[in-house]
């Protein structure tokens, strides 16, 4: 090996050894358990079972039902940050009064820890000790928001309300760092705002675009702690989302080796989503 | 009025409204931590003698040591991560190394659902006999903040130019000492970014400290859902809980906002 080579190797081998501890192992191991009838109260050693595992949670209504509820919880979600996100991105664009703390400010809850997040929500939505539906009922509606039927819908807005300013940073960048002739071309020839939005802003912004929506649903797709904090998957199985679900199954019943099946059915639906992420940032990067 | 004042008021009405609607609860949870059992009871009460009781309560209960925990695993992770993530991020950016199979693992690492992971964790914790306390976790949330911290240090060293360490090299220097003495100090922004990010990831991470630290070792964001159940709903307490998560990660946040678009999109965004 010339030096070169083996300077780049010593330089990646911390990185190396703790992903290896971090992730690889524990991603075979998750491998290893989804193959076997490993439970925690069960006595003795765990029985290799083959396929039996990816069979059954196949076959589970149940792991379906979840897959189709996030489905429907990251396309409503992802959809209403994309709009809000951009309209919010291209207000604060032209804006200059105050310009950084209004920015500073609208970015504050993506900072915040999702549990927080979900217990505000429950407690400002609480039927009785609430402030919105209070309010709501002073203007004589009534709306159940935790409610049969509401309760997915009231958590994608939970979602919206922490994750649009992850949206607003990606695309205020985009906006910032495209050239600006082509607009004041069109401009000077007469062309409307919203045509010059339609026809060259928003072509140029779609790099940014499908990497920020690629984020989000990857992201949104791991939601857990909304749920944990109102409606614990209820009312019914309503909002019985793939994470809350895989969590049921490993740490209420103990079903080790089928949650980790279930953890790696949802690895197969996300990984192209992944593989296109990856192409899209690599691509960009290193031209 | 001409249309451009017309599109302005629009917009300065609608930034206006998505401030309100950011603010709105965060303002809330402050007044109600303010606030007496019966105070609660009225969410419209805006104006009322403010009550310490549950500050007290809060602290009291060991908010400030579950806090401690979440700060120690959150340190420790994102140093490791750090001293790891810099060495092998500048040369995977200034001398292609691992090739696209390295830094695909890096990503698909940052978005991997954390349902994969943390069952092995917690039976490996078992084993081992370290369940429920901050060991697994150091592990489970190295499994997220390592890649996300290599992620941003690519795209920073990425426009750091190559020649900055050849000059280096004519001067004496060997490859490591070019790297930590001349190239690293051109990336500290960058690096501190990273590390206030990685750190308010691990600090906000509840999912891994719910299965593999439920009690003895509880991090903050699994005692703050302490607060939902312990008799009843107490609104109050976790109100002044929730803000003791939330304001020091707000406030760094703020001196990061301008560097993170670049780090998260790993230099395929430049601000």
């Amino acid at each position: 090996m010339t030096s070169v080579r083996v300077f780049q190797f010593r330089m990646l081998l911390p990185l190396l050894a703790v992903a290896a501890v971090a992730v690889g192992l524990p991603l075979f191991y998750a491998l290893y358990l989804s193959l076997t009838d490993f439970s925690l109260t069960q006595q003795g050693p765990a029985e290799f079972v083959g396929a039996d595992n990816y069979v059954s949670s196949l076959t589970n209504d149940g792991l379906w039902g979840a897959i189709g509820t996030t489905a429907t919880y990251v396309l409503i979600a992802v959809s209403f940050e994309t709009v809000l996100g951009l309209l919010i991105a291209l207000s604060l664009q032209k804006q200059k009064w105050a310009r950084d703390i209004t920015r500073a400010m609208l970015l504050a809850p993506m900072f915040i820890t999702p549990i927080a997040v979900g217990l505000t929500f429950r407690f400002l939505l609480n039927d009785q000790l609430g402030a919105i539906p209070q309010l709501l009922r002073s203007l004589g509606v009534s709306y159940d928001f935790l409610g049969s039927g509401n309760a997915l819908f009231t958590l994608a807005m939970i979602d919206v309300w922490q994750w649009t300013p992850f949206m607003v940073l990606l695309l205020l960048a985009g906006l910032e760092s495209i050239p600006q002739q082509p607009m004041e071309a069109a401009r000077v020839d007469g062309a409307g705002a919203f045509y010059i939005f339609r026809r060259i802003t928003l072509p140029l912004l779609v790099p940014v675009l499908s990497v920020a929506i690629l984020l989000r649903s990857l992201d949104a797709l791991k939601v857990f702690e909304y749920v944990y904090a109102t409606t614990r998957g209820g009312p019914g199985t309503e909002t019985e989302t793939i994470q809350y679900f895989t969590y049921q199954t490993g740490i209420q019943f103990f079903r080790l080796g089928e949650a980790s099946s279930m953890a790696f059915i949802l690895l197969a639906i996300v990984l192209p989503l992944i593989i296109f992420l990856f192409r899209r940032l690599d691509r960009s990067a290193h031209r | 009025m001409t249309n451009a004042r017309i599109l302005g008021s629009l917009r300065n009405a609608f930034l206006f409204f998505a401030l309100i609607t950011v603010l709105f609860p965060i303002v809330w949870v402050a007044l109600a931590s303010f606030k007496t059992a019966p105070q609660l009871n009225d969410p419209s009460l805006l104006f009322f003698e403010p009550s310490l009781l549950n500050w007290r309560f809060v602290f009291e209960a060991g908010i400030l040591e579950a806090a401690g925990r979440s700060a120690l695993v959150a340190g420790i992770t994102v140093t490791i991560s750090a001293i790891a993530g810099s060495g092998a991020a500048y040369v995977i950016s200034q001398y292609k190394a691992g090739g696209a199979a390295t830094r695909f693992g890096i990503l698909a690492a940052q978005v991997l659902p954390p349902a994969v992971l943390v069952f092995p964790f917690l039976t490996l914790a078992y084993v081992l006999r370290v369940n429920d306390t901050l060991l697994p976790l150091i592990f489970a949330h190295l499994s997220f903040v390592l890649p996300v911290v290599t992620w941003f240090l690519i795209g920073f060293f990425d426009s750091v130019p190559k020649s900055l360490e050849e000059q280096a090299r004519v001067d004496g220097f060997t490859r490591f000492k070019a790297f930590l003495l001349v190239v690293l100090p051109q990336v500290y922004p960058g690096l501190g970014a990273a590390i206030i990010f990685g750190f308010t990831l691990s600090w906000n991470d509840m999912f891994y400290g719910l299965i593999l630290t439920p009690s003895r070792s509880a991090i903050l964001p699994v005692a703050i859902a302490g607060f939902n159940t312990f008799r009843g709903v107490e609104l109050g307490s976790m109100s002044a809980a929730i803000l003791v998560a939330v304001i020091p990660v707000v406030i760094a946040s703020f001196f990061i906002q301008k560097r993170l678009v670049q780090g998260i999109s790993g230099g395929a965004v430049k601000y």
